[in-house]
This record gives C-alpha cells, sequence and structure tokens, in this order.
C-alpha cells in the first residue's frame, strides 16, 4: 500500500487506470461465461437425454464439458479478475502497471490462449484421429497429440503451454512493478494480489508440464490432484480474497475489522493450502502419510478462512442493512456465506469415512459448482454491479433487472448444491451396496432434472443482466459522480 | 440507478470500545489456534516423511509434490522474514487507514474531472 499524506499530491486516476481496457476484460469475460454456461446446459441436456447436438462429433458432450469448464477458468474468471487487477493495482500502489502497452499485447495474447484451448478441445481429437496428423506426430517426435491433454483444467493442448506460461510471466511483470515501487507497508490486498501472481505461475507450471513429461502413474495423478485443487486455491482464492479486501471496506465506507488478522489468514494460506490438493486423492495408492498431511492442512485452512469470515463480519458489524439496499455488498456477503459452507464441506470431505461415501458422485460436482459460481462468480458480479456505472459513467439502466440477476443465480446456485450434494450421497449408497452401474444413473435422473432447470435459472439472471449491460451501454451518460459512483 | 441505501453512518463510542478490546483478544486467539497445531502437524509429518524416504520407496513418489510445497513455502517463508524486518508489520493497522483515504481523494479527482 502507497503511502501519501493528505497533503501530498496523488496521481490523477486518468494517469492511473486505463478503463477502456477493464471494459474490454470484462466483456470477453461475460462472452466466455456465455460460452461456458451454453456448454453446462448442454451437458445438463446430455444427462437426462435431450442432447439437441447428438451424433455430432465436433460438439460432443465431453467436448462441451472440457470447454465448460475450461472457459470459466480462464475464459470467464481470468480475464474478470484481469480487469478488476488493472482497475485495483494502480489505484492501490499509486503507480502504473509497467507498461500500458503491455497490458494491450496481453489481452489479446490471453485471448489467443483461451480460444486456441478452446480450438484444440473440439477440434483436437477429430485432427488426432487423421492418419497426416498421426504421421506429423510420429516425424516430429512431439510428446503428445494436438488437442486436449488429459489433465483435468490442464486440457490446454501441449503447444499452448509455454505460450500461455509466457503469458503469466508478463502479467505478474506488469503488475509485480507498481506493487514493488509502492512506498511503505502494503495492505493486505496487494500480499494477496502479490502471492497470486506467483502462485498462479507455479500452478500452471507444475499442472501442464510435470504429469506431461516427467511423471507417470500415481506420481501424476498426485500432481494432477494439487494442480485442479491449487488453481482453485492458489489463483482464484488470493485473486478473490483481495478484491473483497479491496472493494469492500471502500463500498462500506470504513476500513477492513482488523489488518493484522487478514495478515494472519493470508500466510496462513500461504503455507497450508498447497499441501492440500491430495485430499482429493483419498484411498489411492499414494503413501498415507502424504494423504494425512493433506487432512491435517485442510483443518488448518478451515482455520484460515474462519479469519477472514471473522473480519468481514466485524467489518460489517453496524452496517447489516447495506446487505439488503446495496447490491454489490449483497453479492459479496452472499458469496462469503456460500464460501463458509464450501469450506464446511471441505471438512466432511477430507475425513475418511465420508470421502469413501461421496467420492466420485455429484457431491462433488456440486461443491465445484458452489465454488467457483456460487462464490467467486457472485463476487465478480459484485465487482462488475459496482463498476460497469462508473466505467460507463451511467448508471443501471435498471434495478430490477439487477436484482433478478442476484436471485436467479443466488437461488439457481443453491438449488444446485443442494440437488447435487444429495445426489451425491444417493449415488454413493447406490454404489457401495453394489448396485448395477445402471440403478444409480437411472435414480439420478430426478437429481439432474432438476439440476437443469437450477442452470436455467442462473442462465436466466444472466441473460437480465445482459440485457441490463447493453440498455446501460447504450443509455445516456451522466456527469453525476453521485449516481456513479452508487450503482446499486 | 439510485442507490436506495438510507442507513446513516453510526459508529457508537461503545462499539468502538468493544471491537478495540476484542480485537486484540481474536487477533491472538486465531494466531494461535492456526499456527500451534498446524506448526506441530506439519513438523510431525514432516519428519515422517524423511523417515518414510529413507526407509522405502513410499517416498521416492511421493518427493515430488513434497518438494513442490517446500520449495514455494520456502520463497513465502523468506518473502515473511524480508517483509518483517522491513517493518511491514510494525504499524500493522496503518495501511487500511491509507488506502480509503487514497481511494476517496482519487474518486473526488475523477469526479471533478467529469464535471
Amino acid at each position: 500500500m502507497s503511502s501519501a499524506t493528505t497533503n501530498e499530491i496523488l496521481p490523477r486516476h486518468a494517469d492511473l487506470v486505463e478503463e477502456r481496457l477493464v471494459r474490454w476484460y470484462f466483456y470477453a469475460a461475460l462472452a466466455y461465461l456465455a460460452i461456458s454456461m451454453t456448454g453446462g446446459i448442454l451437458m445438463a441436456l446430455q444427462l437426462i437425454h435431450w442432447n439437441p447436438l447428438n451424433g455430432i462429433e465436433w460438439l460432443s458432450a465431453g467436448r462441451w464439458r472440457m470447454i465448460h469448464t475450461n472457459a470459466v477458468a480462464y475464459g470467464f474468471i481470468a480475464n474478470a479478475f484481469l480487469g478488476v487487477l488493472h482497475w485495483s493495482v494502480p489505484r492501490l500502489t499509486l503507480q502504473r502497471v509497467l507498461s500500458q502497452k503491455l497490458s494491450y499485447f496481453i489481452f489479446i495474447a490471453w485471448q489467443a490462449v483461451v480460444l486456441c484451448t478452446a480450438a484444440g478441445i473440439i477440434f483436437g481429437p477429430t485432427l488426432q484421429a487423421q492418419d497426416w496428423v498421426a504421421s506429423l506426430t510420429d516425424q516430429l517426435h512431439l510428446p503428445m497429440g494436438l488437442g486436449a491433454q488429459g489433465v483435468e483444467w490442464g486440457e490446454t493442448p501441449f503447444w499452448i503451454d509455454p505460450v500461455a506460461l509466457l503469458g503469466l510471466a508478463l502479467v505478474a511483470a506488469n503488475f509485480l512493478t507498481p506493487i514493488a515501487r509502492s512506498k511503505g507497508s502494503m495492505y493486505v490486498t496487494l500480499w494477496y494480489f502479490m502471492a497470486a501472481f506467483i502462485w498462479t505461475f507455479l500452478t500452471y507450471a507444475m499442472g501442464n508440464f510435470l504429469p506431461e513429461y516427467s511423471l507417470t502413474g500415481t506420481s501424476a495423478g498426485a500432481v494432477g490432484g494439487l494442480f485442479i485443487h491449487d488453481l482453485v486455491g492458489l489463483f482464484v482464492t488470493p485473486l478473490g480474497w483481495g478484491t473483497m479486501y479491496y472493494i469492500v471496506p471502500i463500498i462500506l465506507e470504513k476500513p477492513i475489522w482488523s489488518q493484522g488478522l487478514s495478515l494472519v489468514g493470508f500466510w496462513g494460506l500461504a503455507f497450508f493450502y498447497p499441501l492440500q490438493g491430495i485430499h482429493h486423492f483419498l484411498y489411492t495408492p499414494i503413501p498415507m502419510f502424504l494423504q494425512y498431511g493433506a487432512i491435517i492442512s485442510t483443518i488448518a485452512v478451515e482455520f484460515v478462512v474462519a479469519t477472514v469470515i471473522i473480519n468481514f463480519m466485524g467489518t460489517l458489524w453496524g452496517d447489516g442493512r447495506k446487505v439488503v439496499t446495496n447490491l454489490p455488498v449483497r453479492w459479496f456477503y452472499t458469496g462469503m456465506i456460500f464460501y463458509f459452507i464450501t469450506c464446511f464441506q471441505c471438512a466432511l470431505q477430507v475425513t475418511l469415512t465420508f470421502q469413501k461415501l461421496i467420492h466420485f458422485t455429484d457431491w462433488v460436482v456440486g461443491h465445484a459448482h458452489l465454488v467457483m459460481f456460487g462464490v467467486f462468480s457472485m463476487w465478480i458480479f459484485g465487482m462488475m454491479t459496482y463498476l460497469f456505472p462508473i466505467l460507463l459513467n451511467k448508471p443501471w439502466y435498471s434495478r430490477r433487472l439487477c436484482e433478478w440477476h442476484f436471485w436467479l443465480s443466488a437461488a439457481g446456485v443453491f438449488i444446485m448444491f443442494l440437488d447435487l450434494g444429495l445426489a451425491g450421497v444417493f449415488q454413493g449408497y447406490y454404489w457401495s451396496s453394489l448396485q448395477p452401474w445402471d440403478v444409480s444413473v437411472t435414480g439420478s435422473q430426478p437429481f439432474w432434472i432438476t439440476r437443469m432447470f437450477a442452470g436455467l435459472m442462473i442462465a436466466g439472471g444472466f441473460l437480465c443482466f445482459l440485457w441490463n449491460l447493453l440498455r446501460t451501454a447504450r443509455g445516456r451518460s451522466t456527469d453525476s459522480p453521485t449516481a456513479v459512483s452508487a450503482p446499486a | 440507478m439510485n442507490d436506495a441505501d438510507q442507513s446513516s453512518p453510526k459508529t457508537p463510542q461503545k462499539r468502538t470500545a468493544t471491537s478495540g478490546r476484542l480485537k486484540p483478544a481474536v487477533l491472538v486467539v486465531m494466531s494461535v489456534l492456526i499456527l500451534v497445531p498446524s506448526m506441530v502437524g506439519f513438523i510431525m509429518k514432516f519428519l515422517e516423511f524423511i523417515r518414510t524416504f529413507q526407509d522405502s520407496t513410499d517416498g521416492a513418489f511421493a518427493i515430488t509434490p513434497m518438494l513442490n510445497y517446500l520449495l514455494a513455502s520456502l520463497g513465502f517463508f523468506s518473502l515473511l522474514v524480508w517483509a518483517a524486518a522491513n517493518g511491514m508489520f510494525r504499524d500493522i493497522e496503518q495501511p487500511k487507514h491509507q488506502m480509503l483515504a487514497n481511494d476517496a481523494r482519487l474518486n473526488a479527482e475523477r469526479a471533478a474531472s467529469l464535471r
């Protein structure tokens, strides 16, 4: 956190923040979320035997599922947080990013990475079946095929991996420079952001290179588990918490309850999170002491999460009504409640007896949706609800549409989470009672139908947001800063 | 869109005093709750890892995730030491006030430039 006394002249906002780039990142994020939601709905339809694209190889359900997950992680969440970073880091450090030209280059390069990944997923398997591609692969001694790789969330084609890693290094250089140039003690948000740049680079390298080039079998499986979990915990989580620590005090117009407690949370995350990914691989041939280590570190992280929740509830204390009246605050605190639920689920999931029941079931799918949509996407929507009127210099076209967006999203994801959690328990009992696989599939149908409607609710809320944004962008600009800076 | 937020800013001194007493207590309790058991657990598991690595083949394929963890943690431990040595935690609550003040001034400057 750069310290500037009240008498010191601050740089101009326009010199610090490239608002156009923030808008572009947000628009790109929303476009990828639309693609991801389409993929999710198609997958939901597939499970209840209503897939409208049945028989089209390029658009088969297996490929759409990967589009769904990759578009969320690298398309929606990465772009949205890059937009947030371009707004918040210069304002926190009072320093410009390393280079605005580099920022625009990264924007274009990152879209290319995401689109190439999508192309690899959709066309890769078909291309690999062609004789000429197989012969080219042999001739060039390529380590693997041209399409998606067999690592969950690491499906980026192998030829994209070095480019993506270079992109992450450039992102780190672009934002770490202003952080390094800032003076005085750092605000907690900058600690989280700084860590995210380093962790994301290391996590991406670990998950996309080690299992492909140097590890096999259980060892590769262990690293794959670490990768999936660290992508959530070391890429998305620090960016999410960093954003929350930045924006919540600003909207509530009072400082965070305790910066000291927030730093305990940060260092706790730094030391205890990286080991817990193996908790997804309990009962595997991975040595038991590693599995127990993952369990212990997961329990340690529960305490870390408690510090964050206490801190934000302490900050809200006395202003609880703002959760009702102020839409961004409502998005943030609803996401926080969901975050607490997901972390509580984690504590259950790492007990060996419970893991035995829910492993490989839809419980995990419900958990993942609550984390990625119920928590981080909600925080991003809160941030967009706050920032779009400022970026466009226009108030929201309709508060009612904002409300519909919130309620459909919150209700949809909560129903989906409950439904899939219950489905997971049923599936676990079907399997543990050694009934035929088909019985569990038939028994899951009511849950999958409910899930599809929950997904449609979320998609409906998103359409409300898109329509509202379109009408807002077309609306008349305001020169009233009050109406703009207090958007919802 | 008009903000419907009608809540008036109220910070009663009584609440502030209670919060002032509560905050250090929560900080100490949470620090002890997190750091002590986690450190004990970590050290025990690390010793167990060294024993396993020396005595059996199990450790051979467990070493990759452990090394990943240790390398990343070493970096962050160095950062923690560097931050403490450079006084980052000396006036620990100051940055949160500075951040709000700076943001308010930037907002005011931006609003003025729009007029």
